[in-house]
Protein backbone atom coordinates (compact mmCIF):
# COMPACT_ATOMS: atom_id res chain seq x y z
CA UNK A 1 0.00 0.00 0.00
CA UNK A 2 2.80 2.30 0.97
CA UNK A 3 4.53 1.81 -2.34
CA UNK A 4 1.21 2.57 -4.08
CA UNK A 5 0.77 5.52 -2.70
CA UNK A 6 4.37 6.83 -2.83
CA UNK A 7 4.05 5.90 -6.59
CA UNK A 8 1.20 7.91 -7.06
CA UNK A 9 2.59 10.68 -5.16
CA UNK A 10 5.57 10.01 -7.88
CA UNK A 11 3.02 10.44 -10.85
CA UNK A 12 0.87 13.39 -9.27
CA UNK A 13 3.89 15.33 -8.65
CA UNK A 14 6.00 14.58 -12.14
CA UNK A 15 2.32 15.63 -14.00
CA UNK A 16 2.47 18.87 -12.09
CA UNK A 17 5.63 19.46 -12.92
CA UNK A 18 4.46 18.94 -16.83
CA UNK A 19 1.55 21.38 -16.60
CA UNK A 20 3.16 23.97 -14.71
CA UNK A 21 6.24 23.84 -17.19
CA UNK A 22 3.55 24.18 -19.92
CA UNK A 23 1.45 26.91 -18.46
CA UNK A 24 4.76 28.41 -17.07
CA UNK A 25 5.70 28.66 -21.35
CA UNK A 26 2.33 29.47 -22.02
CA UNK A 27 1.20 31.73 -19.83
CA UNK A 28 4.51 34.23 -20.89
CA UNK A 29 2.28 35.95 -23.33
CA UNK A 30 -1.74 34.73 -21.52
CA UNK A 31 -4.32 36.89 -20.05
CA UNK A 32 -4.37 35.77 -16.23
CA UNK A 33 -7.46 37.53 -14.78
CA UNK A 34 -9.79 40.61 -16.37
CA UNK A 35 -11.78 43.65 -14.79
CA UNK A 36 -14.09 44.37 -16.91
CA UNK A 37 -18.03 45.63 -16.34
CA UNK A 38 -19.06 48.84 -15.38
CA UNK A 39 -15.45 50.28 -15.03
CA UNK A 40 -13.81 52.75 -17.11
CA UNK A 41 -10.75 51.14 -17.74
CA UNK A 42 -10.84 47.40 -18.63
CA UNK A 43 -8.06 45.21 -17.44
CA UNK A 44 -6.88 42.38 -19.10
CA UNK A 45 -3.48 41.14 -16.82
CA UNK A 46 -0.79 38.87 -16.91
CA UNK A 47 0.95 36.91 -14.19
CA UNK A 48 3.52 39.64 -14.06
CA UNK A 49 1.28 42.27 -13.72
CA UNK A 50 -0.35 41.12 -10.82
CA UNK A 51 3.32 39.67 -9.66
CA UNK A 52 4.07 43.65 -9.14
CA UNK A 53 1.13 44.65 -7.52
CA UNK A 54 1.16 45.55 -4.15
CA UNK A 55 0.96 43.11 -1.62
CA UNK A 56 -1.04 42.56 1.85
CA UNK A 57 -0.58 39.46 4.04
CA UNK A 58 -4.07 38.23 5.50
CA UNK A 59 -5.00 35.12 8.04
CA UNK A 60 -7.74 33.30 7.28
CA UNK A 61 -9.26 29.40 8.35
CA UNK A 62 -9.50 27.18 5.47
CA UNK A 63 -12.36 23.94 5.01
CA UNK A 64 -9.62 22.63 7.23
CA UNK A 65 -10.23 24.83 10.14
CA UNK A 66 -6.89 25.92 10.63
CA UNK A 67 -5.45 29.32 10.32
CA UNK A 68 -3.30 29.93 6.93
CA UNK A 69 -1.11 33.08 5.79
CA UNK A 70 -2.51 34.34 2.79
CA UNK A 71 -0.91 36.99 0.49
CA UNK A 72 -2.86 38.95 -2.37
CA UNK A 73 -4.08 41.92 -4.13
CA UNK A 74 -6.58 43.33 -2.30
CA UNK A 75 -9.73 43.70 -4.93
CA UNK A 76 -10.03 47.04 -4.14
CA UNK A 77 -6.44 48.16 -5.67
CA UNK A 78 -7.36 46.04 -9.06
CA UNK A 79 -10.83 47.75 -9.60
CA UNK A 80 -9.20 50.69 -8.39
CA UNK A 81 -6.85 50.27 -11.59
CA UNK A 82 -9.83 49.31 -13.39
CA UNK A 83 -11.65 52.64 -12.70
CA UNK A 84 -14.82 51.16 -10.45
CA UNK A 85 -16.40 53.70 -8.58
CA UNK A 86 -14.67 53.32 -4.97
CA UNK A 87 -14.01 55.32 -2.26
CA UNK A 88 -15.77 58.53 -2.82
CA UNK A 89 -17.57 57.72 -5.30
CA UNK A 90 -19.03 54.60 -3.46
CA UNK A 91 -22.43 56.69 -3.34
CA UNK A 92 -25.65 57.36 -4.68
CA UNK A 93 -26.63 54.94 -7.27
CA UNK A 94 -23.53 53.05 -7.44
CA UNK A 95 -24.45 51.46 -3.96
CA UNK A 96 -26.48 49.59 -5.97
CA UNK A 97 -23.26 48.24 -7.94
CA UNK A 98 -22.00 44.28 -7.40
CA UNK A 99 -18.89 42.40 -8.41
CA UNK A 100 -19.44 39.32 -10.24
CA UNK A 101 -16.30 36.90 -9.81
CA UNK A 102 -15.49 33.85 -11.92
CA UNK A 103 -13.70 30.51 -11.89
CA UNK A 104 -12.22 28.66 -14.57
CA UNK A 105 -14.62 25.67 -13.32
CA UNK A 106 -17.71 28.14 -13.86
CA UNK A 107 -18.18 28.28 -10.03
CA UNK A 108 -18.86 32.03 -9.93
CA UNK A 109 -19.91 34.08 -6.39
CA UNK A 110 -20.66 37.74 -5.87
CA UNK A 111 -19.34 41.02 -3.60
CA UNK A 112 -21.33 43.90 -2.90
CA UNK A 113 -18.94 46.86 -3.70
CA UNK A 114 -19.15 48.29 -0.16
CA UNK A 115 -18.21 44.93 0.89
CA UNK A 116 -14.78 45.29 -0.78
CA UNK A 117 -14.26 48.98 -0.13
CA UNK A 118 -11.59 50.21 2.92
CA UNK A 119 -13.57 52.92 3.71
CA UNK A 120 -16.69 50.51 4.64
CA UNK A 121 -15.45 47.43 5.23
CA UNK A 122 -12.82 46.28 8.46
CA UNK A 123 -11.80 43.06 6.73
CA UNK A 124 -9.54 42.71 3.54
CA UNK A 125 -10.74 40.62 1.10
CA UNK A 126 -7.74 39.81 -1.32
CA UNK A 127 -6.82 37.97 -4.68
CA UNK A 128 -4.36 35.73 -2.76
CA UNK A 129 -1.62 33.88 -5.42
CA UNK A 130 -0.10 32.29 -2.46
CA UNK A 131 -0.78 30.67 0.87
CA UNK A 132 1.92 30.02 4.13
CA UNK A 133 4.65 31.32 1.48
CA UNK A 134 3.98 29.01 -1.26
CA UNK A 135 1.91 29.30 -4.34
CA UNK A 136 -1.32 27.61 -4.39
CA UNK A 137 -1.74 23.90 -5.70
CA UNK A 138 -3.81 22.35 -8.47
CA UNK A 139 -7.28 23.20 -8.70
CA UNK A 140 -7.24 26.23 -5.78
CA UNK A 141 -4.14 28.07 -7.70
CA UNK A 142 -3.33 30.58 -9.12
CA UNK A 143 -5.34 32.78 -7.74
CA UNK A 144 -8.26 32.51 -5.23
CA UNK A 145 -10.36 35.47 -3.18
CA UNK A 146 -10.05 34.84 0.71
CA UNK A 147 -12.57 36.73 2.91
CA UNK A 148 -11.05 36.87 6.47
CA UNK A 149 -13.42 36.34 9.26
CA UNK A 150 -16.62 34.67 6.99
CA UNK A 151 -17.52 31.58 8.65
CA UNK A 152 -18.31 29.34 5.67
CA UNK A 153 -15.07 29.65 3.14
CA UNK A 154 -17.72 29.33 0.25
CA UNK A 155 -17.06 32.71 -1.41
CA UNK A 156 -13.48 31.69 -1.70
CA UNK A 157 -13.85 31.17 -4.73
CA UNK A 158 -10.93 28.87 -6.18
CA UNK A 159 -8.98 29.12 -9.64
CA UNK A 160 -10.27 32.74 -10.46
CA UNK A 161 -10.39 34.08 -14.20
CA UNK A 162 -12.48 37.16 -14.03
CA UNK A 163 -13.54 39.98 -11.92
CA UNK A 164 -16.86 41.86 -13.18
CA UNK A 165 -18.32 44.95 -11.65
CA UNK A 166 -22.62 44.98 -12.85
CA UNK A 167 -25.21 47.29 -11.67
CA UNK A 168 -28.30 45.58 -9.90
CA UNK A 169 -30.57 46.25 -12.73
CA UNK B 1 -30.73 21.30 -0.11
CA UNK B 2 -33.90 23.74 -0.86
CA UNK B 3 -37.22 22.48 -1.04
CA UNK B 4 -39.75 24.07 -3.06
CA UNK B 5 -42.90 24.68 -1.38
CA UNK B 6 -45.39 23.51 -4.53
CA UNK B 7 -45.71 27.16 -5.22
CA UNK B 8 -45.03 26.81 -9.12
CA UNK B 9 -43.53 30.09 -10.88
CA UNK B 10 -45.41 31.50 -14.20
CA UNK B 11 -43.52 33.64 -15.73
CA UNK B 12 -45.66 35.21 -18.79
CA UNK B 13 -43.37 35.61 -22.01
CA UNK B 14 -44.83 38.64 -23.26
CA UNK B 15 -45.08 38.52 -27.16
CA UNK B 16 -43.73 41.26 -29.79
CA UNK B 17 -45.07 39.32 -32.63
CA UNK B 18 -49.30 40.00 -32.71
CA UNK B 19 -51.40 36.98 -31.68
CA UNK B 20 -53.85 36.72 -34.47
CA UNK B 21 -55.97 33.92 -35.00
CA UNK B 22 -57.44 33.43 -38.05
CA UNK B 23 -60.54 31.80 -38.27
CA UNK B 24 -61.07 27.64 -38.21
CA UNK B 25 -57.14 27.88 -37.64
CA UNK B 26 -56.05 24.90 -34.90
CA UNK B 27 -52.64 26.76 -34.41
CA UNK B 28 -52.70 27.90 -30.85
CA UNK B 29 -51.45 31.54 -30.67
CA UNK B 30 -50.51 34.13 -28.19
CA UNK B 31 -47.75 34.10 -25.55
CA UNK B 32 -46.52 30.93 -24.36
CA UNK B 33 -46.92 30.59 -20.33
CA UNK B 34 -43.63 28.43 -18.99
CA UNK B 35 -44.41 26.79 -15.49
CA UNK B 36 -41.52 25.87 -13.18
CA UNK B 37 -40.98 25.64 -9.83
CA UNK B 38 -39.79 28.44 -8.05
CA UNK B 39 -36.29 26.53 -6.14
CA UNK B 40 -35.85 26.12 -10.01
CA UNK B 41 -35.13 29.97 -9.71
CA UNK B 42 -36.04 32.73 -12.52
CA UNK B 43 -31.84 32.92 -13.70
CA UNK B 44 -32.25 32.43 -17.49
CA UNK B 45 -33.01 34.99 -19.86
CA UNK B 46 -35.01 34.55 -23.11
CA UNK B 47 -33.21 36.65 -25.92
CA UNK B 48 -35.29 40.29 -27.00
CA UNK B 49 -35.70 38.91 -30.76
CA UNK B 50 -36.89 35.59 -29.95
CA UNK B 51 -39.77 35.72 -27.44
CA UNK B 52 -42.17 32.73 -26.41
CA UNK B 53 -45.15 32.39 -27.99
CA UNK B 54 -47.54 29.61 -28.46
CA UNK B 55 -47.24 29.57 -32.26
CA UNK B 56 -43.51 29.61 -32.04
CA UNK B 57 -43.44 26.39 -30.27
CA UNK B 58 -45.92 24.54 -32.35
CA UNK B 59 -43.53 25.54 -35.01
CA UNK B 60 -40.58 24.66 -33.12
CA UNK B 61 -41.84 21.14 -32.14
CA UNK B 62 -42.70 19.98 -35.89
CA UNK B 63 -39.10 21.37 -36.93
CA UNK B 64 -38.00 19.06 -34.34
CA UNK B 65 -39.13 16.44 -35.46
CA UNK B 66 -38.35 17.30 -39.72
CA UNK B 67 -36.20 14.83 -41.53
CA UNK B 68 -36.37 17.65 -44.07
CA UNK B 69 -33.74 19.37 -42.43
CA UNK B 70 -31.28 17.12 -42.77
CA UNK B 71 -29.86 16.81 -46.58
CA UNK B 72 -30.86 13.01 -47.17
CA UNK B 73 -34.33 14.08 -45.69
CA UNK B 74 -33.96 10.96 -43.56
CA UNK B 75 -32.52 12.50 -39.99
CA UNK B 76 -34.11 14.81 -37.31
CA UNK B 77 -33.07 16.24 -34.21
CA UNK B 78 -35.13 13.53 -32.64
CA UNK B 79 -33.31 10.99 -34.34
CA UNK B 80 -30.45 11.65 -31.87
CA UNK B 81 -32.94 13.17 -29.06
CA UNK B 82 -35.62 11.00 -28.27
CA UNK B 83 -38.40 11.48 -25.75
CA UNK B 84 -38.43 8.30 -24.68
CA UNK B 85 -34.54 8.52 -23.38
CA UNK B 86 -35.10 11.82 -22.09
CA UNK B 87 -34.05 13.39 -25.79
CA UNK B 88 -30.84 11.34 -26.03
CA UNK B 89 -30.42 7.76 -28.19
CA UNK B 90 -29.20 5.51 -26.46
CA UNK B 91 -26.05 5.15 -28.33
CA UNK B 92 -22.16 5.93 -27.05
CA UNK B 93 -21.67 8.11 -30.42
CA UNK B 94 -24.58 8.95 -32.05
CA UNK B 95 -24.84 8.65 -36.17
CA UNK B 96 -25.12 11.45 -38.46
CA UNK B 97 -26.62 11.50 -41.99
CA UNK B 98 -23.39 10.29 -43.67
CA UNK B 99 -23.28 7.18 -41.47
CA UNK B 100 -20.26 8.89 -39.54
CA UNK B 101 -20.51 8.48 -35.81
CA UNK B 102 -20.33 12.22 -33.88
CA UNK B 103 -17.87 13.27 -32.14
CA UNK B 104 -19.39 12.96 -28.33
CA UNK B 105 -22.03 11.69 -27.02
CA UNK B 106 -26.07 12.67 -27.52
CA UNK B 107 -26.95 15.33 -24.68
CA UNK B 108 -30.35 15.05 -23.09
CA UNK B 109 -32.76 17.99 -24.14
CA UNK B 110 -33.80 18.76 -20.34
CA UNK B 111 -34.29 22.06 -18.26
CA UNK B 112 -32.19 23.74 -21.41
CA UNK B 113 -33.85 27.08 -20.26
CA UNK B 114 -31.47 27.36 -17.33
CA UNK B 115 -28.39 26.60 -19.27
CA UNK B 116 -26.08 29.29 -20.01
CA UNK B 117 -23.57 27.51 -21.67
CA UNK B 118 -24.17 24.32 -24.21
CA UNK B 119 -22.04 21.23 -25.32
CA UNK B 120 -20.11 19.24 -23.52
CA UNK B 121 -17.81 21.97 -23.52
CA UNK B 122 -19.61 24.97 -23.31
CA UNK B 123 -19.21 26.44 -26.62
CA UNK B 124 -22.55 27.71 -27.30
CA UNK B 125 -23.97 30.80 -25.74
CA UNK B 126 -27.56 30.51 -26.69
CA UNK B 127 -29.75 27.94 -28.04
CA UNK B 128 -30.66 29.60 -30.90
CA UNK B 129 -26.80 29.88 -32.44
CA UNK B 130 -26.53 25.75 -30.87
CA UNK B 131 -29.43 24.93 -33.53
CA UNK B 132 -28.01 25.52 -36.51
CA UNK B 133 -24.56 23.53 -35.54
CA UNK B 134 -26.36 20.12 -35.81
CA UNK B 135 -28.06 21.59 -39.08
CA UNK B 136 -25.00 21.97 -40.74
CA UNK B 137 -22.61 19.60 -39.70
CA UNK B 138 -21.38 16.86 -41.61
CA UNK B 139 -21.62 13.71 -39.25
CA UNK B 140 -25.21 15.12 -38.18
CA UNK B 141 -27.89 16.98 -40.44
CA UNK B 142 -25.37 17.88 -43.36
CA UNK B 143 -27.61 20.54 -44.92
CA UNK B 144 -25.66 23.39 -46.52
CA UNK B 145 -26.36 27.27 -45.42
CA UNK B 146 -30.08 27.50 -46.70
CA UNK B 147 -30.42 24.19 -47.95
CA UNK B 148 -33.02 22.99 -45.59
CA UNK B 149 -34.42 26.38 -44.96
CA UNK B 150 -35.44 26.07 -48.86
CA UNK B 151 -36.90 22.61 -48.34
CA UNK B 152 -38.99 23.66 -46.19
CA UNK B 153 -40.19 26.40 -48.25
CA UNK B 154 -41.09 24.17 -50.90
CA UNK B 155 -43.88 22.43 -48.87
CA UNK B 156 -47.67 23.38 -48.49
CA UNK B 157 -47.71 23.76 -44.62
CA UNK B 158 -44.46 25.57 -43.39
CA UNK B 159 -44.36 29.14 -45.34
CA UNK B 160 -47.94 29.74 -43.75
CA UNK B 161 -46.51 28.81 -40.32
CA UNK B 162 -43.34 30.45 -40.35
CA UNK B 163 -45.81 33.84 -41.67
CA UNK B 164 -47.69 32.53 -38.23
CA UNK B 165 -44.83 33.44 -36.06
CA UNK B 166 -42.31 35.67 -37.56
CA UNK B 167 -44.82 38.01 -39.44
CA UNK B 168 -43.15 36.91 -43.13
CA UNK B 169 -43.25 33.25 -44.78
CA UNK B 170 -40.16 33.49 -45.96
CA UNK B 171 -37.81 30.56 -44.05
CA UNK B 172 -34.55 31.43 -42.98
CA UNK B 173 -32.03 29.19 -41.23
CA UNK B 174 -31.82 31.69 -38.25
CA UNK B 175 -35.99 31.69 -38.25
CA UNK B 176 -35.70 27.57 -37.97
CA UNK B 177 -33.40 27.81 -35.12
CA UNK B 178 -35.44 30.56 -33.32
CA UNK B 179 -38.58 27.99 -33.58
CA UNK B 180 -36.40 25.13 -32.40
CA UNK B 181 -35.15 27.30 -29.53
CA UNK B 182 -38.87 28.12 -28.50
CA UNK B 183 -39.96 24.34 -28.34
CA UNK B 184 -36.52 23.30 -26.47
CA UNK B 185 -37.51 25.67 -24.16
CA UNK B 186 -40.49 24.20 -23.11
CA UNK B 187 -38.76 20.96 -22.22
CA UNK B 188 -38.79 21.09 -18.67
CA UNK B 189 -39.09 18.30 -16.20
CA UNK B 190 -39.93 18.87 -12.53
CA UNK B 191 -41.96 15.86 -11.58
CA UNK B 192 -39.61 13.45 -10.52
CA UNK B 193 -40.17 11.13 -7.46
CA UNK B 194 -36.65 13.58 -6.08
CA UNK B 195 -39.31 16.15 -6.92
CA UNK B 196 -41.93 14.69 -5.10
CA UNK B 197 -39.89 13.94 -2.12
CA UNK B 198 -39.17 17.61 -1.94
CA UNK B 199 -42.02 19.07 -2.27
CA UNK B 200 -43.28 16.56 1.13
CA UNK B 201 -45.56 14.34 -1.41
CA UNK B 202 -42.97 11.21 -1.39
CA UNK B 203 -41.16 9.16 1.11
CA UNK B 204 -38.00 7.84 0.79
CA UNK B 205 -37.57 4.25 1.04
CA UNK B 206 -34.54 3.45 3.86
CA UNK B 207 -32.08 2.55 1.12
CA UNK B 208 -33.10 6.10 -1.25
CA UNK B 209 -32.64 8.04 2.25
CA UNK B 210 -28.89 6.39 2.61
CA UNK B 211 -28.20 6.91 -0.96
CA UNK B 212 -29.06 10.68 -1.00
CA UNK B 213 -27.07 10.84 2.27
CA UNK B 214 -23.98 9.48 0.07
CA UNK B 215 -25.02 11.75 -2.76
CA UNK B 216 -24.96 14.98 -0.33
CA UNK B 217 -22.23 14.25 1.91
CA UNK B 218 -18.38 14.57 1.44
CA UNK B 219 -16.59 11.68 3.15
CA UNK B 220 -14.48 12.80 6.40
CA UNK B 221 -12.59 9.43 7.30
CA UNK B 222 -11.94 11.15 10.76
CA UNK B 223 -15.60 12.10 11.86
CA UNK B 224 -16.43 8.51 10.28
CA UNK B 225 -18.35 10.22 7.45
CA UNK B 226 -19.12 8.57 4.15
CA UNK B 227 -19.94 10.56 1.05
CA UNK B 228 -19.32 10.65 -2.64
CA UNK B 229 -19.65 14.46 -2.33
CA UNK B 230 -22.02 14.06 -5.87
CA UNK B 231 -24.73 16.78 -4.95
CA UNK B 232 -21.08 19.13 -4.74
CA UNK B 233 -21.22 18.90 -8.87
CA UNK B 234 -24.79 17.51 -9.38
CA UNK B 235 -26.42 19.10 -6.70
CA UNK B 236 -29.35 21.29 -6.24
CA UNK B 237 -33.12 21.35 -7.18
CA UNK B 238 -32.05 21.31 -11.20
CA UNK B 239 -29.88 18.53 -10.33
CA UNK B 240 -27.08 20.72 -12.39
CA UNK B 241 -24.86 23.13 -11.88
CA UNK B 242 -23.22 24.94 -14.16
CA UNK B 243 -19.73 23.49 -13.93
CA UNK B 244 -16.66 22.16 -16.30
CA UNK B 245 -14.70 19.48 -14.24
CA UNK B 246 -12.61 16.64 -14.81
CA UNK B 247 -13.78 13.62 -13.02
CA UNK B 248 -10.87 11.19 -13.78
CA UNK B 249 -11.69 9.78 -16.67
CA UNK B 250 -8.20 9.39 -17.87
CA UNK B 251 -4.77 10.51 -16.90
CA UNK B 252 -3.90 12.23 -19.83
CA UNK B 253 -7.50 13.22 -21.99
CA UNK B 254 -7.46 12.38 -25.33
CA UNK B 255 -10.59 14.93 -25.91
CA UNK B 256 -9.50 18.70 -24.93
CA UNK B 257 -12.75 18.78 -23.74
CA UNK B 258 -13.38 22.56 -22.45
CA UNK B 259 -9.33 23.59 -23.29
CA UNK B 260 -9.90 23.81 -26.86
CA UNK B 261 -12.45 26.69 -26.03
CA UNK B 262 -10.47 29.15 -23.37
CA UNK B 263 -7.09 27.88 -24.52
CA UNK B 264 -6.54 27.45 -20.43
CA UNK B 265 -4.03 24.54 -20.15
CA UNK B 266 -5.61 24.22 -16.68
CA UNK B 267 -9.23 23.03 -18.52
CA UNK B 268 -7.08 20.31 -20.47
CA UNK B 269 -9.91 17.31 -20.02
CA UNK B 270 -12.38 19.43 -18.70
CA UNK B 271 -16.13 19.09 -19.66
CA UNK B 272 -19.48 20.52 -18.36
CA UNK B 273 -21.15 18.55 -15.79
CA UNK B 274 -24.01 17.15 -17.66
CA UNK B 275 -27.47 17.24 -15.55
CA UNK B 276 -28.38 14.26 -13.61
CA UNK B 277 -32.32 14.59 -14.54
CA UNK B 278 -33.71 11.25 -16.08
CA UNK B 279 -29.96 9.58 -15.79
CA UNK B 280 -31.37 5.85 -16.00
CA UNK B 281 -32.78 6.15 -18.95
CA UNK B 282 -29.87 8.19 -20.77
CA UNK B 283 -27.26 5.42 -21.17
CA UNK B 284 -24.40 5.77 -21.87
CA UNK B 285 -22.64 7.52 -19.94
CA UNK B 286 -19.89 10.25 -20.09
CA UNK B 287 -18.91 12.60 -22.99
CA UNK B 288 -17.45 9.79 -24.89
CA UNK B 289 -20.30 6.99 -24.25
CA UNK B 290 -17.97 4.88 -22.33
CA UNK B 291 -20.09 3.54 -19.58
CA UNK B 292 -23.32 1.79 -20.50
CA UNK B 293 -24.57 1.33 -16.76
CA UNK B 294 -25.07 3.17 -13.88
CA UNK B 295 -22.79 0.56 -12.03
CA UNK B 296 -19.90 1.23 -14.21
CA UNK B 297 -20.56 4.94 -13.62
CA UNK B 298 -20.09 4.30 -9.99
CA UNK B 299 -17.26 1.70 -10.06
CA UNK B 300 -15.43 4.54 -11.60
CA UNK B 301 -15.72 6.86 -8.91
CA UNK B 302 -15.66 4.26 -6.46
CA UNK B 303 -12.36 2.78 -7.65
CA UNK B 304 -11.09 4.27 -10.86
CA UNK B 305 -10.52 7.62 -10.66
CA UNK B 306 -7.67 8.78 -12.81
CA UNK B 307 -4.99 11.42 -10.83
CA UNK B 308 -3.99 14.23 -12.82
CA UNK B 309 -3.41 17.91 -12.43
CA UNK B 310 -6.81 18.75 -13.63
CA UNK B 311 -8.49 16.40 -11.66
CA UNK B 312 -11.40 18.05 -9.19
CA UNK B 313 -10.00 18.70 -5.93
CA UNK B 314 -13.08 17.08 -4.76
CA UNK B 315 -12.19 13.85 -6.58
CA UNK B 316 -9.25 14.07 -5.60
CA UNK B 317 -9.26 13.73 -1.82
CA UNK B 318 -8.51 9.88 -1.89
CA UNK B 319 -6.65 7.61 -4.35
CA UNK B 320 -8.61 6.47 -6.89
CA UNK B 321 -11.86 6.58 -5.63
CA UNK B 322 -14.61 6.55 -2.57
CA UNK B 323 -14.21 3.41 -2.45
CA UNK B 324 -18.00 2.45 -1.79
CA UNK B 325 -19.03 -1.02 -0.92
CA UNK B 326 -21.59 -2.86 -3.07
CA UNK B 327 -24.35 -2.04 -0.28
CA UNK B 328 -23.34 1.98 -0.81
CA UNK B 329 -23.52 1.08 -4.67
CA UNK B 330 -26.97 -0.39 -4.33
CA UNK B 331 -28.50 2.25 -2.18
CA UNK B 332 -26.41 5.50 -4.65
CA UNK B 333 -28.34 3.92 -7.89
CA UNK B 334 -31.52 3.74 -5.84
CA UNK B 335 -31.33 7.53 -5.29
CA UNK B 336 -30.37 8.22 -8.91
CA UNK B 337 -33.31 6.37 -10.12
CA UNK B 338 -35.85 8.71 -8.41
CA UNK B 339 -34.50 11.00 -10.62
CA UNK B 340 -36.57 9.40 -13.62
CA UNK B 341 -39.35 11.92 -14.83
CA UNK B 342 -42.23 10.01 -15.85
CA UNK B 343 -44.53 12.65 -16.86
CA UNK B 344 -41.94 14.58 -18.83
CA UNK B 345 -40.84 11.26 -21.09
CA UNK B 346 -44.56 10.77 -21.71
CA UNK B 347 -45.56 14.57 -22.43
CA UNK B 348 -47.71 14.40 -25.24
CA UNK B 349 -46.79 18.34 -25.68
CA UNK B 350 -43.30 16.49 -26.81
CA UNK B 351 -43.74 13.91 -28.65
CA UNK B 352 -43.83 13.55 -32.27
CA UNK B 353 -46.33 15.60 -34.08
CA UNK B 354 -45.67 14.70 -37.47
C1 LIG C 1 -26.54 12.99 -35.34
C2 LIG C 1 -27.05 13.18 -34.02
C3 LIG C 1 -27.62 14.52 -33.63
C4 LIG C 1 -28.58 15.25 -34.27
C5 LIG C 1 -29.26 14.94 -35.59
C6 LIG C 1 -28.82 16.39 -33.44
N1 LIG C 1 -28.05 16.36 -32.32
FE1 LIG C 1 -28.10 17.64 -30.78
N2 LIG C 1 -26.49 16.76 -29.96
C7 LIG C 1 -25.86 15.65 -30.47
C8 LIG C 1 -24.58 15.47 -29.82
C9 LIG C 1 -23.57 14.36 -30.11
C10 LIG C 1 -24.46 16.51 -28.87
C11 LIG C 1 -23.24 16.81 -28.00
C12 LIG C 1 -22.20 17.44 -28.92
C13 LIG C 1 -21.02 18.12 -28.27
O1 LIG C 1 -21.08 18.50 -27.11
O2 LIG C 1 -20.01 18.29 -28.96
C14 LIG C 1 -25.69 17.29 -28.98
C15 LIG C 1 -25.98 18.40 -28.19
C16 LIG C 1 -27.13 19.15 -28.31
C17 LIG C 1 -27.51 20.24 -27.43
C18 LIG C 1 -26.74 20.73 -26.22
C19 LIG C 1 -27.42 20.35 -24.91
C20 LIG C 1 -26.72 20.86 -23.69
O3 LIG C 1 -27.15 20.54 -22.58
O4 LIG C 1 -25.73 21.59 -23.80
C21 LIG C 1 -28.69 20.75 -27.90
C22 LIG C 1 -29.49 21.90 -27.32
C23 LIG C 1 -29.03 19.99 -29.08
N3 LIG C 1 -28.08 19.02 -29.29
C24 LIG C 1 -30.14 20.25 -29.87
C25 LIG C 1 -30.30 19.69 -31.14
C26 LIG C 1 -31.25 20.19 -32.13
C27 LIG C 1 -32.19 21.37 -31.94
C28 LIG C 1 -31.11 19.40 -33.23
C29 LIG C 1 -31.82 19.54 -34.56
C30 LIG C 1 -31.62 20.78 -35.28
C31 LIG C 1 -30.10 18.41 -32.91
N4 LIG C 1 -29.63 18.63 -31.66
C32 LIG C 1 -29.72 17.40 -33.78
C33 LIG C 1 -26.35 14.84 -31.48
C34 LIG C 1 -27.28 15.24 -32.39
C1 LIG D 1 -16.03 17.50 -9.27
C2 LIG D 1 -17.30 17.39 -9.89
C3 LIG D 1 -18.03 16.06 -9.88
C4 LIG D 1 -18.35 15.26 -8.79
C5 LIG D 1 -17.99 15.50 -7.35
C6 LIG D 1 -19.11 14.17 -9.31
N1 LIG D 1 -19.26 14.29 -10.66
FE1 LIG D 1 -20.36 13.10 -11.88
N2 LIG D 1 -19.70 14.14 -13.49
C7 LIG D 1 -18.86 15.23 -13.46
C8 LIG D 1 -18.44 15.56 -14.81
C9 LIG D 1 -17.52 16.70 -15.22
C10 LIG D 1 -19.06 14.63 -15.66
C11 LIG D 1 -18.89 14.52 -17.18
C12 LIG D 1 -17.50 13.98 -17.45
C13 LIG D 1 -17.17 13.68 -18.88
O1 LIG D 1 -18.02 13.19 -19.63
O2 LIG D 1 -16.02 13.93 -19.26
C14 LIG D 1 -19.85 13.74 -14.79
C15 LIG D 1 -20.65 12.71 -15.26
C16 LIG D 1 -21.46 11.93 -14.44
C17 LIG D 1 -22.44 11.00 -14.92
C18 LIG D 1 -22.77 10.71 -16.38
C19 LIG D 1 -23.78 11.71 -16.88
C20 LIG D 1 -24.09 11.59 -18.35
O3 LIG D 1 -25.14 12.12 -18.75
O4 LIG D 1 -23.32 11.00 -19.10
C21 LIG D 1 -23.04 10.43 -13.83
C22 LIG D 1 -24.15 9.39 -13.82
C23 LIG D 1 -22.40 11.00 -12.67
N3 LIG D 1 -21.46 11.92 -13.08
C24 LIG D 1 -22.71 10.67 -11.37
C25 LIG D 1 -21.99 11.11 -10.27
C26 LIG D 1 -22.12 10.56 -8.95
C27 LIG D 1 -23.07 9.46 -8.55
C28 LIG D 1 -21.23 11.23 -8.16
C29 LIG D 1 -20.90 10.97 -6.70
C30 LIG D 1 -20.36 9.67 -6.44
C31 LIG D 1 -20.56 12.22 -8.99
N4 LIG D 1 -21.04 12.10 -10.27
C32 LIG D 1 -19.63 13.13 -8.54
C33 LIG D 1 -18.46 15.91 -12.34
C34 LIG D 1 -18.59 15.43 -11.05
Amino acid sequence: MKTINAQLAGCWSLSVLIVCLLTGLKSQAQTVLTVTGEVTKPLTLQTADLTAMAHTQVTGKDRDGKDHQYSGILVVDLLKQAGATVGGELRGENLTKYVIVKAIDGYEVLFALPELDAEFASRSIILADSVDGASLGPGVGPYRIVVPGEKKPARWIREVKSIEVRFAK
Amino acid sequence: MRFWIGSFIVAVVLSGVCAWTVADDPVPAGPYTLLYPASFGGRFTIPADNPMTQEGVYLGRLLFYEPKLSSTQTISCASCHQQARAFTDGLALSIGVHGKTTRRNSMSLTNLLWVRQLFWDGRSTSLEEQALVPLGHTDEMGSKPGEAAKALQKTIPYPVLFKQVFGSDTITDVRISKALAQFERTLISANSRYDQYAAGQYQLTESEQRGMQLFNRSPSPERNVRGGNCAHCHGGAKLFQELFHNNGLDKQATDSGRQAITGLALDQGRFRVPTLRNIALTAPYMHDGRFNSLEKVLDHYSEHIQPSPMLAPELAGQPNGFHLTTGEKTDLISFLRLFTDSTFIHNPQFANPH
